[in-house]
């Protein structure tokens, strides 16, 4: 039995909202089919506090296989994920014999095009070096505020390359494989066409502006 | 050190909000710059890199103030977009976060410096970052080929960044620029340069490449 370690990276308050947590559950449940046993964690600053710091450690060391399911934040994994891997590097680099670990990410940003990730992706390949982790590849999808935080199966029509991709990435995982270049490409298409999505999210962030009554505002510049 | 302050950060360490530059120079207008020191506690070298950056701007007659990071506290961007659709322009985080997004806005250039992290920047730095995107736009424009935020504002600053190694790494120095060009189209910067300095390497050689950055990153 394979274990296999889900750090999601989302920040937003609501774990419900989370797109990275949407494809992380639905990567969870193709690896349990797949004889995995998986174990999931937001890595948060309470993930990280003092106190717990022990504990996020050896939740490290005893995963087999650890899946990054994060946002991407100004080009970069978000801060609280840079301070996890910091606290993995030291902790790595201070044993004397590093256990054999697989990682691999799936790094989703709400702005469309594929080429935008290759900077995060490098980094967590960058890390993987650093710390004498496995690196079997990184999926990356843009757009990812299509999905929103539903469930994949819920989106049917929209999430249907983006499921097929994490089916065949569960595949190479369970067979310990790296990810195939046919799971990344189908990751990178847009989940909807790039003009209807941008209206979608124009539409959304009005919205929410009207609700909280600051439609007028949505312009301004309070600090010039 | 050639050091002055100028009155936006200036606040920052006073706890003053809302002082906006106030030029002096005669009424000639002084270029303004800040450094945003990504560095850790103990992080000597970083220091002295700060002092080299803030020799050269006092000696380009530039208004600067270093901030270094790890003494100001802040939170951590919470990802729900408050800065868009809640009071636009202002993170909900009422913390100093919200004073380095006006300093940096109301600067003619922006100094990030980072020891390299994985190809990056420290996370100290990188927390910083990610309580700027109030500054721009939530909606998106495509220009060139490229998916980017509207502006928010008139001007951006330009952007300089030196990343610190302990070691030349040519994978990392790769990543790192690669990161600050595309941070530049993100947050609106006008212009970007970047280089890798080593830690142990000449004052001279690093003079020489802090000059090489401002000229190219520019800030007019
Ligand atoms: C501080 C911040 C910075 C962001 N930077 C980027 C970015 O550089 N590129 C991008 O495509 N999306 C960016 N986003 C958007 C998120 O990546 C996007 O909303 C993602 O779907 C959130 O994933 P989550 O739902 O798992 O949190 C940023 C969001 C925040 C809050």
């Amino acid at each position: 039995m394979r274990r296999v370690l889900f750090l999601i990276g989302s920040q937003k308050p609501k774990p419900s909202e989370s797109t990275s947590a949407s494809l992380a559950n639905y990567l969870v449940r193709q690896l349990e089919s797949r004889n995995c046993v998986t174990q999931t964690m937001f890595i948060t600053s309470n993930s990280l506090k003092d106190n717990r710091v022990e504990e996020f450690l050896s939740t490290i060391d005893n995963a087999d296989i650890i899946v990054l399911a994060s946002p991407m934040y100004v080009d970069s994994l978000p801060y609280q994920v840079i301070a996890a891997l910091e606290i993995i590097a030291n902790h790595r680099n201070s044993l004397a014999s590093r256990p054999d670990q697989v990682f691999m990410c799936v790094i989703n940003g709400a702005i469309p095009g594929p080429h935008r990730f290759d900077t995060v992706l490098a980094i967590c390949r960058k890390f993987c070096a650093e710390v004498g982790f496995e690196w079997i590849g990184g999926l990356a999808l843009g757009g990812g505020e299509a999905i929103g935080g539903k469930p994949l199966d819920d989106l049917k029509f929209v999430a249907r390359n983006v499921r097929k991709s994490l089916i065949l990435t569960a595949e190479d995982i369970a067979n310990g494989k790296p990810i195939s270049q046919r799971a990344i490409t189908l990751m990178e298409k847009p989940p909807i066409p790039v003009f209807i999505y941008r209206l979608i999210a124009e539409l959304h962030f009005r919205k929410r502006a009207i609700q909280n009554n600051v439609y007028r505002n949505m312009g301004d510049s309070p600090y010039q | 050190m050639n050091k002055r302050n100028f009155g936006v950060v200036s606040g920052l360490v006073a706890g003053v909000k809302r002082i906006h530059f106030i030029p002096h120079n005669n009424g000639k207008y002084t270029m303004r710059a800040i450094i945003l020191n990504g560095g850790g506690h103990d992080d000597v070298d970083l220091l002295n890199i700060q002092n080299l950056i803030c020799d050269e701007l006092g000696g380009m007659g530039w208004e600067y103030e270093p901030l270094v990071l790890h003494k100001i506290r802040f939170a951590s961007c919470m990802g729900g977009f408050g800065c868009f659709v809640k009071q636009p322009g202002v993170c909900t985080i009422k913390d100093r976060g919200r004073d380095i997004a006006r300093a940096f806005i109301n600067s003619d250039m922006v100094i990030l410096l980072s020891p390299v992290t994985f190809g990056g920047y420290s996370a100290l730095l990188k927390k910083a970052l990610e309580r700027l995107i109030g500054l721009t736009s939530p909606f998106i424009i495509e220009t060139k080929g490229e998916f980017q935020h509207k502006k928010r504002y008139q001007k951006y600053p330009a952007l300089a960044a030196i990343g610190v190694l302990d070691k030349e790494d040519e994978e990392a120095r790769h990543i790192f620029k690669t990161l600050v060009s595309r941070n530049a189209l993100n947050i609106l910067s006008p212009s970007s340069a970047s280089e890798v300095i080593i830690r142990n390497e000449d004052m001279e050689v690093a003079m020489a490449k802090i000059r090489g950055i401002f000229s190219m990153a520019g800030g007019k």
